[in-house]
């Protein structure tokens, strides 16, 4: 056909490949060659071999912000994905005020999480937060407990809030998902005598399976580089213990240890490869059966 | 006798079909409640007077005081830094819609080599965080005199949504039929025309998908920012809000969130022109890919 004939149109992905080579691409390369420098962001860089990561294994503050990190990703990666997939099946039928409900579950995700992180510590503050005075206005306010100054249950809150925030966005990945599935595919299954269980598992899941390789991949990126809602909730507090690594990377590099923050950036690249191969992987093993 | 008790089962499960379809509408209220609930406190606060207790009385009825508004916008100069995220974020929108349709265009109906090669390394890059390479990208933002720079930032990021732009454009002129180019070709059209005047107005609905996908994260943008927009005169929504909430150290509530309602009142207005298209971008092919 026309395709044949070489035309303009051949090469439009130009312009794009051309502005991510040069705003992603290089840099990226050029971060594998200075993390093993003590480039300070100005002055000559130096060689140092394998010092940046010796040091990063050997600083606890890096080591608890890699299990912040990881902690918070097994924690919110899943529940985004349980919690969007409940909003899609409740959302996935005709009902009056469909677009309205949502639209209401998807709000949350276009406000800056740096607003809703200073929005949720209002509500969670010790002594003057709204839930110590719901609480307390039932007549029990030894059930508020000081939730953001104690590890374990600020990164609770924190993993709670970026699901609250984005179920919505997985939802409508949901959504697209679920309604390309055919109703007969349904009907069949009940004609069958297939109970909704039976239907959810042998019919909606295995069919879902391209929108949840998109929700995982994605929230497990996410996640793994969270910040914003870190900054504004905790700001990586009490002490360190809640930082995530891109915090650090960030505070590194203003602590003009660039070429160190380029190292921590390149562990970051490696923690993020193993659950972004073993997924491809796990697809290309389907595939395959 | 066998008919009535049939009967009887089928009036259970109309019945019980009604309880399960209240139930849902109440689960989905309480779910679009628990979505909405902090922007009503938001909305509560900043309408409250500065000297007013939050939980002294009727919390829910606010004072009406709209005094924190013009105060709020004076202090904080976030008319400027609107201004700055919106040149951003419409600079950046308009780049991604362009070079990624122009580059989806090229990837779904020219299968040369470069253009699958270009695919796959978008396919792979979509899997890096942004974190990773934006310490090594500040070197070279330097080099290009770009750091606190609009147009800097601009590029930064349409390049990270780059990736999922041309993703999400393929997937969708994939699914669109070949018949309707193929007679404009036969018209006297050429290919460059046939993009320009055919594929990009059939766009729309993916093109609101990107918008409501990529937009709010750019107006939002807080990581990327922290780096490359430092200038007080360059700071964008998220970076003006941090550094203005900073100086109250949680004491001047009201006035905070009256800030914080000018900043997303764009946003919601935007969300709510765009969300009508959202799904039918998503669910026409934009997952297929």
């Amino acid at each position: 056909m026309k395709s044949r004939k070489i035309g303009l149109h051949q090469f439009m992905a130009v312009p794009a490949f051309a502005l991510y080579a040069v705003f992603f691409i290089y840099p990226l390369l050029k971060g594998i060659g200075l993390c093993f420098t003590d480039w300070d962001g100005i002055k000559a860089a130096h060689f140092v071999g394998l010092r940046n990561f010796i040091d990063f294994f050997h600083d606890q503050r890096a080591l608890s912000d890699i299990r912040t990190t990881v902690l918070f990703t097994l924690g919110s990666a899943p529940l985004l994905n349980i919690v969007g997939l409940v909003y899609a099946l409740l959302m996935n039928s005709e009902f009056r005020g469909k677009s309205i409900a949502r639209m209401c579950i998807y709000m949350p995700a276009i406000i800056s999480p740096l607003i809703m992180g200073y929005i949720w510590y209002f509500l969670l503050q010790p002594g003057r937060g709204f839930l110590y005075h719901f609480f307390d206005g039932l007549g029990h306010p030894e059930w508020f407990g000081n939730w953001m100054g104690n590890y374990k249950s600020a990164l609770l809150v924190i993993v709670l809030v970026n699901v609250w925030q984005y179920a919505g966005m997985t939802m409508v990945i949901y959504l697209a998902g679920l309604q390309g599935i055919s109703r007969d595919l349904y009907e069949a299954a009940k004609i069958d005598g297939a109970r909704w269980v039976d239907g959810f598992l042998h019919v909606t899941l295995p069919l879902l399976g391209p929108s949840i390789r998109i929700n995982v991949i994605t929230n497990i990126i996410g996640s793994l580089s969270v910040f914003d809602i870190v900054m504004s909730l905790t700001g990586g507090g009490p002490g360190y213990q809640t930082e995530t690594l891109s915090i650090y990377i960030m505070r590194m590099c203003y602590g003009s240890k660039t070429g160190y923050s380029v190292a921590v950036a390149i562990i970051l690249f490696l923690i993020v490869l193993i659950p972004v191969a073993a997924s491809s992987w796990l697809m290309r093993k389907k595939e395959e059966d | 006798m066998t008919f009535r008790i049939m009967d009887e089962g089928k009036g259970m499960d109309i019945e019980m079909k009604k309880i399960l379809c209240g139930l849902r509408y109440l689960i989905i209220i309480m779910i679009s409640l628990l979505c909405l609930a902090p922007f009503g406190i938001l909305l509560i606060l900043a309408l409250n007077t500065p000297r007013r207790n939050f939980y002294e009385g009727n919390m829910f009825v606010p004072d009406f005081y709209f005094q924190n508004f013009p105060d709020g916008w004076k202090q904080s100069q976030i008319g400027h830094a609107m201004l700055n995220s919106g040149l951003i974020t419409a600079g950046a929108i308009l780049l991604i819609v362009i070079l990624g349709a122009m580059a989806g265009y090229a990837v779904a109906r020219c299968k040369n080599k470069f253009n699958q090669t270009v695919y796959l390394i978008f396919l792979c890059c979509m899997m890096v965080p942004g974190i990773i390479n934006t310490v090594p990208l500040y070197g070279l933002m330097i080099r290009l005199h770009a750091v606190n720079t609009l147009w800097g930032m601009t590029c930064v990021c349409a390049t990270l949504a780059i990736p999922q732009a041309v993703f999400v454009f393929t997937g969708f002129i994939r699914a669109l039929p070949m018949e309707l180019e193929e007679a404009a070709v036969i018209d006297g059209c050429s290919q460059m025309q046939v993009f320009w005047k055919i594929i990009l107005p059939l766009l729309k609905p993916s093109v609101s998908a990107v918008v409501i996908l990529n937009g709010f994260g750019i107006w939002n943008n807080y990581a990327q920012a922290a780096f490359f927009l430092q200038d007080r005169a360059k700071h964008n929504v998220p970076q003006a809000l941090s550094i203005y909430f900073q100086q109250f150290a949680g004491a001047r509530w009201n006035i905070m969130a009256a800030t914080a309602v000018i900043a997303i009142v764009p946003v919601v207005i935007v969300f709510l022109l765009f969300q009508k298209n959202l799904m039918r971008g998503l669910t026409d092919g934009a997952l297929k890919g």
